[in-house]
């Protein structure tokens, strides 16, 4: 590659004449880099045309200068978004702040939030509240099956007991006696295993300090074999057992029983038919 | 102030930069615009146009693609030569010769010519026939080297040894102002 031809074929100067095309400018531009030669004449060439351009021309006018200033000055009042002229007019009016249609859409989703939060919060505590209900529910509802379950397990009993043995129904009434005229109670005996029931139909209630008390009367007088509770009515107690007996009777007596029956206050009387 | 800093200062748009710019650059720049657009007002115009765009493309100068000086010539240069080649300046049609714009700017105030020192004349003067016509068509009138070769039926290589004939001599010209 002759360097001296390609420096004086005039393709520099036109390179710096911005006279050529993009393929032959790439062409200069690798060639400047290779020879250092190259590089300079360019770097001459360029000078000499500032120079010549320097040289040949008149001055312009003050005005074109301050035109183009006034220019300058306006483009960068306009274009830059730093201008403190634009930050105080944001100040001045917030409403011109483009991020308020966000604060807007920001405080509506605060407040559906705050409103959904407030009806989600106060349906949670009242179905917490109907569920503490229905768990008190269920819990009484359990002791109502526990204790309905031990009576049926009692009646249960009763019943096999009562089918399974041989007893002998004993009305005893109040007709006749001066306490209760109305009052009713039944006893259930079996002669064989002297089992006793008894079932309360019509009785008094009684004071605090007085019972009732089952007397089974025998050849040998009568023998004390249990209190009857007279709110438990049809309902099977079972009394202490009684093997020799020709009537059924019940007295009051003082709270707990007493050893012989006051005949005074004798209410029903029963005999064995 | 070095070239990189007169660039970062133009990309910032500092209006210090932007003003020695102007002190350093505005005569050799306006000179280009002027030598093309003859008519002042016009080209003045343009040269305030040429001269903002400037200062908004810094961003694709490419440093390696020459001098920042040489970027803002080609700029100015093209700017007037579509000016030319619109149609406000096709009525006006106030194309250049060398001998117009030399004898133009005589005719200009006497100031002019005394604030210039040295006139396109001087510099002109040592140039041949054929080195004047090469450098007219291409300085004054915006041509391209193929287009000089077309119209003046001059063989291609021949037109571009001539421009460069003809700017060593303006260049030893130039060195000794």
């Amino acid at each position: 590659m002759d360097i001296q031809a390609y420096i004086s074929s005039g393709k520099l100067e036109l390179f710096v004449l911005g006279d050529l095309n993009e393929t032959e400018q790439q062409e200069v531009l690798s060639m400047a880099k290779k020879y250092p030669e190259i590089q300079q004449e360019i770097e001459e060439i360029e000078a000499a045309m500032f120079a010549f351009d320097q040289a040949s021309g008149p001055e312009p006018s003050p005005s074109v200068k301050n035109k183009i200033f006034a220019s300058l000055d306006a483009e960068r009042e306009s274009a830059g978004p730093s201008d403190k002229y634009l930050e105080k007019e944001v100040k001045l009016y917030p409403a011109a702040n483009p991020w308020k249609p966000f604060a807007v859409a920001a405080s509506l989703t605060a407040v559906i939030a705050i409103g959904a939060a407030a009806y989600f919060g106060y349906r949670y505590y009242d179905a917490e509240e109907r569920v503490l209900l229905v768990l008190e529910q269920n819990a009484s509802l359990a002791e109502n099956l526990q204790r309905t379950e031990f009576r049926l397990d009692q009646l249960d009993a009763d019943t096999k007991q009562l089918l399974s043995g041989n007893f002998d129904r004993v009305p005893m009434k109040g007709e006749g006696l001066p306490m209760q005229e109305d009052a009713r109670v039944d006893v259930f005996w079996d002669r064989e295993s002297s089992e006793v029931f008894l079932s309360v139909n019509q009785l008094a209630e009684l004071d605090e300090n007085s019972d009732y008390q089952l007397w089974a009367i025998g050849e040998d007088g009568p023998v004390g074999i249990g209190l009857v509770d007279p709110e438990a009515k049809l309902n099977l107690q079972s009394m202490q057992a009684a093997g020799d007996a020709q009537a059924f009777a019940i007295t009051i007596e003082p709270k707990g029983g007493s050893e012989s029956p006051t005949l005074e206050k004798l209410v029903v009387l029963g005999e064995i038919s | 102030m070095e070239e990189q800093d007169l660039i970062k200062g133009l990309q910032v748009s500092d209006r210090q930069v932007q003003e020695y710019l102007y002190e350093k650059y505005s005569r050799a720049l306006y000179g280009i615009i002027r030598r093309i657009i003859f008519d002042q007002e016009l080209a003045e115009e343009v040269f305030h146009d040429a001269f903002l765009k400037i200062t908004k493309k810094i961003g694709s100068y490419d440093e390696s693609k020459g001098r920042l000086y040489t970027w803002m010539a080609n700029i100015c240069r093209n700017a007037a030569i579509d000016k030319t080649r619109s149609k406000e300046f096709s009525k006006s049609s106030k194309t250049n010769t060398i001998d117009d714009y030399v004898y133009g700017m005589e005719s200009e105030s006497g100031t002019a010519a005394a604030v210039d020192g040295i006139g396109v004349r001087e510099l002109m003067e040592d140039l041949n026939e054929e080195q004047r016509l090469v450098m007219e068509c291409i300085y004054f009138k915006g041509y391209t080297h193929t287009e000089v070769a077309e119209a003046h039926a001059i063989p291609l290589g021949t037109v571009k040894s001539r421009v460069r004939s003809a700017l060593q001599v303006l260049k030893k010209k130039a060195d000794k102002i």
